[in-house]
């Protein structure tokens, strides 16, 4: 088979994965909630794109709209370089399946990591990019510097995937890696939030001023930096395909800790023993637990060095992300990693329902940890005790229960302990993660313009003791809607195991 | 206990998986289930696993005082042990605290455990008690033994293994037919066992079912031994 047949072949194979999906392919619904989902969020951008050619070019005299967008430039990388965490899968994982055929392994890192640098995702920032370029810079400029724009943004995305994917793969051979992109964005953003004027708006402005002139040098620039990240790229996950084909797990674990304080809780205390297990002994798990623990650090000392979030929304949303996040990233998904080992928990009487209560009272448990973070906010007065209070309890009694409410529907297996992880969760879920981050500080805004400052929050504090006081009751709900549906889910979580 | 089988069907898309208009599984039997892939046997098992739903019919477990729908209520969980494949096991635990786990949850108290392993500590051959090894990096065959000692850990009654004799070594294939014989005797507990081994099946098993498309195509009292000709006959091994 000559080059290019392959080349075919692997793409139409690398296509085939993604349209063959067990979740796509068992749910017609779900194949039109996710193309929905990415019309919705096309449509956001194209708003966002018109919305701030307009407002740009009428708020700041003098100001070109495009000059006050390209300041913005590094904003934009860093929210793209995160994004990417849960949409892009690495090439090493791509190769892996052709690693022990006859297929040359550079040709197929070469062909992955040519795919990735022309992916379709590299251009969907342009839903946001097209129309802001097409009034702020087609308008005044003309064509040739719209283009020239358009292909500088194009050339920064494609090398910022490229950066994604080095990272990825590093972070893959150790989670302390993590710490590299957290240290740099967490530069850059302290760098651009904490002086009054931020210094690295100049030079974005200018760069991208240089691409819509069409100078030389930024295209020289960006095109090297692409080419060295390549070429690193192409180093680093040359080795990690060789990892993954001969990969062993350690034999041996260093500490086989047995958590036996929970022996005196009886069955409970084996189920709480399992979650806490699950996140220690698992890839996947534990590290979707740091992400989350690092985004409230990271979260709590912006505001707490900067003014950047001092409004009422951002204080609302932060207090709130830091209460539901640790939550959040696994109770979206709750009953998913357990679709693992379904069978063997469905051969245990009532097993589920144990399961959920352990769950519950150790969800219930992580929220000790947001007030500790935020203790340094309420000293300096600018998060209010009684905000903490009502979230506490609001995400112990209303929220959690609202999350819970997925274990009735999840029917999907997440690998726990993949190196590298797909797509991890689907698209219903990802919309409840967002309504349950958006909607209680709705009801927060309501509860205190009607009630005023601390009754607001003591409301929402008494929703939350009342679902926490009926938590045997709601849990046995949801056990016994479950249990109703029991044949379906475990379809689905055998359908999607191992996929 | 008795398990009873009555007009169970169970269909994938075209494709019939189990047809089985009835069949009793007496108490203190031990029944071997042979049937070329496809045949049906994991379906049946998970049919009377309740783990997945019967297009029609009924699986009953029948015991001196008690008879019961599987599928309506949990109860038979307390004396059933099963093993059909990985998905019974919670694989980021080491074989020991997996023991312990299965242990607490059915009221084996440690002494109790730590009894049971020591009776089966030939069979572990050092491998598993006492590693600290995680049961995701166990061979296949490893995996299969704590699957195995796990649903025998709470001295079942009903006991149902799918294939047990695969990835074991032949002295553990050896070790698992004695030690189902003799949990049998000693207990009167109904095993159930699928194998594509037939020399080893015809060896334990004193009544022996051959599916064929979901269907029961020939039901032998094996007492004697005397499956061994029927089976050779039907898998054609002699030709």
């Amino acid at each position: 088979m000559n080059k290019y047949r392959l080349y075919k072949l692997i793409c139409k194979n690398a296509d085939l994965k993604e349209e063959r999906h067990p979740m796509l392919e068992k749910n017609r619904f779900m194949k039109f909630l996710m193309i929905f989902m990415w019309l919705y969020y096309a449509a956001i951008l194209l708003f966002m794109g018109v919305v701030m050619a307009m407002g740009m070019r009428n708020s700041y005299n003098g100001v070109a709209a495009f000059h006050v967008f390209d300041g913005g430039l590094l904003y934009l990388l860093i929210t793209d370089f995160w994004v990417r965490f849960i949409l892009q899968e690495t090439p090493a994982q791509q190769a892996q399946p052709y690693a022990l055929l006859p297929v040359r392994r550079s040709f197929l890192m070469n062909i992955y990591l040519t795919r990735s640098g022309l992916a379709w995702g590299n251009l969907y920032w342009g839903f946001l990019l097209v129309p802001f370029a097409l009034i702020a810079i087609t308008i005044p400029l003309g064509w040739g510097a719209t283009i020239g724009w358009l292909l500088g943004w194009w050339l920064l995305l494609v090398m910022n995937g490229y950066a994604y994917l080095f990272c990825r793969a590093l972070i893959l051979k150790h989670m302390a890696w993590l710490l590299l992109p957290l240290a740099i964005h967490g530069a850059l953003l302290a760098i651009m939030l904490v002086p009054d004027k931020n210094p690295l708006d100049m030079p974005s402005t200018l760069m991208m001023y240089d691409f819509l002139q069409w100078k030389l040098w930024p295209f020289l620039l960006v095109g090297a930096l692409i080419a060295l990240l390549y070429w690193a790229n192409y180093k680093l996950q040359m080795g990690m395909v060789h990892d993954e084909v001969g990969k062993k797990e350690e034999k041996e674990i260093k500490h086989a800790t047995q958590f036996n304080f929970l022996n005196r809780y009886g069955k409970l205390g084996e189920y709480l023993k399992l979650e806490v297990k699950q996140r220690l002994r698992n890839k996947t798990v534990r590290m979707s637990f740091l992400a989350g623990l690092s985004m409230m650090v990271l979260f709590s000392v912006i505001m707490y060095f900067s003014d950047v979030y001092d409004n009422n929304f951002m204080r609302s949303f932060i207090c709130l992300y830091n209460y539901i996040v640790l939550g959040m990233m696994t109770l979206v998904m709750i009953m998913c990693y357990e679709g693992n080992y379904i069978d063997g928990l469905m051969s245990r009487r009532e097993s589920i329902l144990q399961l959920l209560t352990a769950k519950y009272y150790f969800n219930v448990t992580l929220l000790l940890i947001p007030p500790i973070i935020l203790l340094p906010l309420m000293i300096i007065g600018k998060m209010s005790i009684w905000m903490n209070v009502g979230y506490f309890f609001f995400t112990a009694g209303v929220l959690y229960p609202l999350l819970f409410q997925m274990a009735v529907y999840n029917d999907n297996t997440l690998p726990m302990n993949t190196k590298i992880t797909s797509k991890q969760g689907n698209t219903a879920q990802q919309i409840v993660s967002i309504v349950i981050l958006f909607l209680p500080i709705g009801l927060e805004k309501a509860a205190t313009a009607l009630l005023g400052e601390p009754w607001g929050y003591v409301f929402l504090a008494v929703l939350g003791i009342a679902g926490v006081a009926t938590h045997h009751y709601w849990l046995r709900n949801v056990y016994t809607r479950f249990m109703a549906r029991r044949y379906k889910n475990m379809e689905g979580f055998r359908a999607s195991r191992n996929s | 206990m008795d398990i009873i089988i009555k007009d169970l069907k169970k269909t994938f898309g075209e494709k019939v998986a189990v047809d089985i208009p009835e069949l009793t599984i007496h108490s203190g039997e031990l029944l071997g289930l042979v049937g070329n892939n496809g045949a049906g046997k994991s379906t049946l098992f998970r049919l009377i696993l309740d783990l997945i739903k019967a297009d029609t019919g009924t699986v009953h477990m029948k015991g001196t005082d008690v008879e019961i729908n599987v599928a309506e209520t949990e109860v038979w969980k307390d004396w059933t042990g099963a093993f059909v494949d990985e998905s019974f096991l919670i694989d980021y635990l080491t074989p020991d605290e997996y023991f312990q786990f299965i242990a607490r949850l059915t009221d084996t108290t440690d002494e109790q455990l730590q009894e049971f392993l020591a009776q089966y500590q030939h069979f572990m051959a050092d491998e598993l008690a006492g590693q600290k090894k995680l049961i995701r990096t166990l061979s296949a065959g490893n995996k299969q033994k704590v699957g195995i000692m796990a649903a025998m850990l709470l001295r079942p009654k009903v006991l149902i293994l799918d294939e047990p004799l695969n990835f074991l070594d032949p002295s553990s294939q050896n070790a698992i037919k004695h030690l189902l014989k003799k949990y049998n005797e000693e207990t009167g507990a109904t095993i159930l066992v699928s194998s594509h081994n037939l020399q080893h099946t015809v060896d334990i098993s004193e009544r022996i079912v051959l599916l064929e498309h979901g269907k029961v195509i020939h039901d032998i009292d094996n007492k004697e031994k005397q499956a061994q000709d029927i089976l050779e006959n039907y898998f054609e091994i002699n030709d």
